[in-house]
């Protein structure tokens, strides 16, 4: 936040941002004590709260609230709730009484992980960018709080200290609430600067926390974007083309029409909107509704014959993003080389709250309200298909049912998507996705082939490594979209060369020098494909952690073993490594059972996974346990890093069993939750996760559970078989999940 | 014209028979805390009580409610054992995007009011219905079992 401390203090001194500003008054209420026995002084008793805005950031109120604005989308991983934690420990605040709220989409909010270019939650960046800049906002208003009193009581500022929402005086034995504060807290700069807490003296960061949003999450109160209700609202949905890119040729609209509640039908470059009354209304006149097609330019992918043309291209050199050593020479000494080919096919999030937007649009202002992880380019995406400066667009992020990337899509689909029927309709609309337009509406994680090789020299070493992927790239993809470059120009930046904004090492840590990373990324621009919780290494990792297990057995070494005997420059992955291995008893599975092991280190964060399986002759999977090691440094809120630890557990398993969308002649296949399978309670195994504490600045965690599951269960399978697996999702090759029936039911 | 019990109080609307009762909560009577997910009595968002029952609201056509009390997530609260589950289900912080958990809560106190100590094949039967895209299903099995332990 450097460039908050030059502004002045007019810039902070705003009360309430609360749409279009006033003071916000609420009811009622009375201050709380805090928890030493120095006898604050209280408010008036039921006076109004008032609340003070301190900077874009936060707002304190009479009663000693502490709402906190956080510039990250809350998709279920709990980054209001980390946020607010950050803020709430430098500024020393009263845990029982903050609150946190999504910003407004505004370049303050801006993620510093992105060069403070935009809001966006993906990545795993929201916790790594805000964390530092956030404390430093908790510890400059802690610091104006200290000042105000200090001058209040005319005494020495440095002999003040702070607790639970109090400035105390020790000498005097006073003490005073900031809501209290907060009114005078207004005169004054808010210094430009102050120290942060070192992590002994933490008292809210690491300690397991209730999230915020919570008691909105299970009495149904919580308003996600799909429940937005405004006045005189419409609901439209959308009759899409069969096939990506094509466009309604003739539109026959009367049957629509007559269908009782449809009030209009709109031909768009993307489909035809049919607006109604209802959504039920709006759903019966789509399927009333008769459409040509032009699909003289649509996408005719097709998985098989995508799948030969992969497969085809792993033949020939990628662009190398990771050369160590020389590979060639290596391999030309090499005693033997090994080589082994994968496959994966596409993939849909599937969040639970399907696609949705509300615009109130009018010609010469917007309002839009929608669950999204990509606030910042919507609106600008928004702005230019509306022709309205973005300062004439009230842009509201929702909490989202899921995101999982599918809601972080740079290239804006469901927003423009939305804008085009808005501005057809010119009333207000909300835009609705049915569950089958969510899963055929393409964005998904792109199909990939991979290939491994390992040489090894005479001694039975790995003297090289290679490691070769095909896959469809979000970033290739942007960079075929020439309004992405407009975007990014209106935003006042340039794009940066591909090479820069790509992320698809694996990080490859074992010992071995020569080392050899390269990738074909693809950009096809009739096949929308989009990152998806812990994007390609979701495959590579895969690859590289199963092919790993094949190497270890050519010398008869144990997978854990071996992997541990090859970290020597890699402590934090090797603490992870034992101490999933300890927790999970390594060697000693149950009888029947066998176990398998895969690691990472990836987003800042390290985890090491076993997964203690059996199988039946039919290729019927029990898993008994799957044991978890994770260090995300700092763990802002412990419980909440096991919780996303477990929830990427179950997203993998989906993956790693059933995970598929398929295409025949650019037609997807898949519609709903019926043969696009998900993972179920009765399929949901026992697991336990260790943390292991490190003060560390906090890693991601988001996605980090999510890429080990895979290669560790096929690790066990392989250890039980000798079976390897080089595609997924199993069940293609005859895998079937056994009922869990977990003993305990996760940890306690 | 149907008139309908919804959390005790008698609404009467204006729509075709046909139309799901999820989308007269949701729509007409702006109950939104039952959700929509899929449309298709597949991942039990929508889940809401008939007389008691767990039923999908999303493939309950309102001509078919005729008499019977619907009770939504709003409501719960009221119900002893409704009350418990939403309690446990915060203390053990079940909920992620929490999307899913109106139905869960639904299903779930349906299941203990039924049942008060299921087994794990029980909560299995029980809860399968309803899908989790963020993965809860640990802690919502580590939350009956709570309940079921604490004597609902
Ligand atoms: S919305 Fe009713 S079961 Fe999915
Ligand atoms: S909490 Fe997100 S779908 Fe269940």
């Amino acid at each position: 936040m450097s460039a908050e401390s030059s502004l002045s203090r007019r810039h902070f001194l705003r009360l309430s941002i609360i749409a279009g500003g006033g003071l916000l008054v609420a009811c009622g209420g009375s201050s709380s004590k805090p928890s030493n026995n120095l006898s604050p002084s209280e408010p008036e008793d039921n006076g109004p709260i008032v609340e003070q805005q301190f900077g874009d950031f936060l707002k304190i109120g009479s009663d000693n609230s502490l709402t906190v604005f956080v510039g990250a989308t809350e998709i279920g991983q709990g980054i209001l709730t980390g946020i607010a934690m950050a803020v709430a420990e430098e500024l020393d605040a009263d845990w029982s009484k903050v609150k946190a709220v999504h910003s407004p989409v505004a370049i303050e909010f801006n993620n510093p992980y992105f060069g403070s270019a935009m809001q966006s939650t993906v990545a795993s960046a929201s916790m790594r960018g805000y964390y530092k800049p956030q404390r430093q906002i908790g510890a400059r208003i802690r610091q104006l709080m200290i000042n105000t009193a200090a001058a209040r009581w005319q005494v020495d500022a440095a002999r003040l200290q702070t607790e639970a929402g109090y400035v105390i005086d020790p000498v005097t034995n006073r003490s005073i609430s900031y809501g209290e504060l907060s009114a005078d807290a207004q005169e004054s700069d808010i210094p430009a600067t102050a120290e942060l807490k070192s992590p002994e003296q933490y008292k809210i960061i690491g300690t397991s926390q209730q999230r915020l949003d919570a008691a909105s999450k299970v009495d149904g109160s919580l308003i996600y974007g799909i429940d937005v209700d405004i006045p005189d609202m419409l609901t439209a949905v959308i009759a899409r083309p069969p096939r990506f890119s094509g466009q309604p040729l003739i539109v026959d609209s009367n049957a629509a029409l007559a269908v009782p509640g449809v009030l209009e039908v709109h031909q768009l470059a993307i489909g035809v909107a049919v607006v109604a009354e209802d959504f039920w209304s709006a759903e019966k006149g789509r399927k009333a509704l008769e459409v040509t097609w032009n699909e003289l330019l649509a996408s005719r992918t097709d998985s098989e014959l995508q799948r030969s043309q992969y497969e085809l291209q792993l033949n020939l050199p990628g662009v190398p993003i990771r050369v160590d050593g020389a590979v060639v020479p290596a391999q030309l000494l090499a005693a033997e080389t090994v080589q082994a080919d994968y496959y994966f096919p596409f993939q849909a999030h599937a969040a639970m709250e399907p696609l949705n937007v509300v615009i109130d649009y009018d010609g010469s202002r917007a309002e839009i309200w929608t669950g999204t992880q990509s606030p910042t380019l919507d609106k600008l995406f928004a702005s230019l298909i509306l022709g309205l400066p973005p300062t004439q667009i009230n842009f509201h992020i929702m909490p989202c049912g899921g995101g999982f990337g599918r809601r972080g899509n740079w290239l804006g689909d469901f927003v423009r998507d939305a804008c085009q029927v808005a501005a057809a309709v010119r009333k207000p609309v909300k835009v609705m996705w049915s569950r089958e337009d969510d899963m055929k509406g393409g964005f998904y994680r792109p199909a990939a082939a991979v290939r491994m090789s390992a040489s090894l020299n005479t001694q039975g070493e790995i003297s090289a490594w290679t490691h070769r992927s095909v896959t469809q790239d979000m970033t290739a993809f942007l960079y075929g979209e020439k309004l992405f470059d407009e975007v990014v120009e209106l935003n006042g930046g340039t794009l940066p060369a591909l090479d820069k904004v790509t992320d698809f090492d694996s990080n490859f840590v074992y010992d071995v020098s020569n080392v050899l990373m390269d990738f074909h990324l693809v950009a096809n621009l009739q096949m929308p494909a989009l990152w998806m919780r812990s994007v390609n290494k979701y495959t590579d990792i895969f690859a590289q952690e199963t092919f790993l297990d094949v190497i270890a057995s050519r010398s008869g070494e144990d997978p854990y073993q071996f992997r541990r005997n090859r970290l020597s420059e890699a402590p934090r992955h090797l603490a992870v490594l034992n101490a999933a291995a300890t927790a999970a008893n390594w060697g000693q599975a149950r009888s029947g059972a066998t176990m398998g092991i895969a690691l990472m280190g990836h987003w800042n964060s390290f985890i090491a996974q076993v997964v203690e399986m059996s199988i039946s002759a039919d290729k019927e999977i029990t898993i008994h346990k799957i044991t978890s090691a994770i260090d995300c440094g700092t763990a802002v809120n412990p419980d909440l890093v096991i919780a996303q630890v477990e929830s990427a557990i179950v997203f993998a398993l989906s993956s790693i069993f059933y995970g598929e969308i398929t295409l025949d002649d650019g037609v997807v296949q898949q519609s709903n939750y019926d043969d696009y399978r998900v993972l179920r309670m009765f399929e949901s195994p026992e697991m336990e996760t260790i943390l292991i504490n490190s003060t560390e600045d906090p890693g991601g965690v988001g996605e980090i559970g999510v890429p080990c599951v895979g290669p560790a269960l096929a690790n066990a399978i392989y250890a039980a078989t000798g079976a390897t697996i080089r595609e997924l999702p199993l069940r293609n090759l005859g895998y079937s999940m056994a009922e869990q029936h977990p003993e305990a039911g996760g940890q306690s | 014209m149907y008139t309908l019990q919804v959390n005790g109080i008698s609404h009467t609307v204006d729509v075709p028979g046909d139309k799901p009762l999820l989308w007269v909560l949701r729509e007409n009577l702006k109950l939104t805390g039952s959700k929509y997910g899929c449309g298709q009595a597949l991942c039990g968002a929508c889940t809401v009580h008939l007389d008691g029952h767990p039923v999908r609201a999303c493939v309950t056509p309102i001509s078919a409610v005729g008499e019977q009390a619907v009770r939504t997530i709003e409501d719960i609260a009221y119900d002893a054992v409704g009350a418990k589950v939403q309690e446990t289900w915060q203390n053990l912080n079940v909920p992620q995007c929490g999307y899913c958990q109106s139905g869960q809560i639904m299903a779930a106190t349906a299941l203990l009011t039924d049942n008060p100590t299921p087994t794990d094949r029980d909560i299995d039967e029980a809860m399968s219905g309803n899908i989790c895209r963020c993965g809860t299903y640990p802690r919502i099995r580590r939350a009956i079992h709570k309940l079921a332990n604490g004597g609902v």
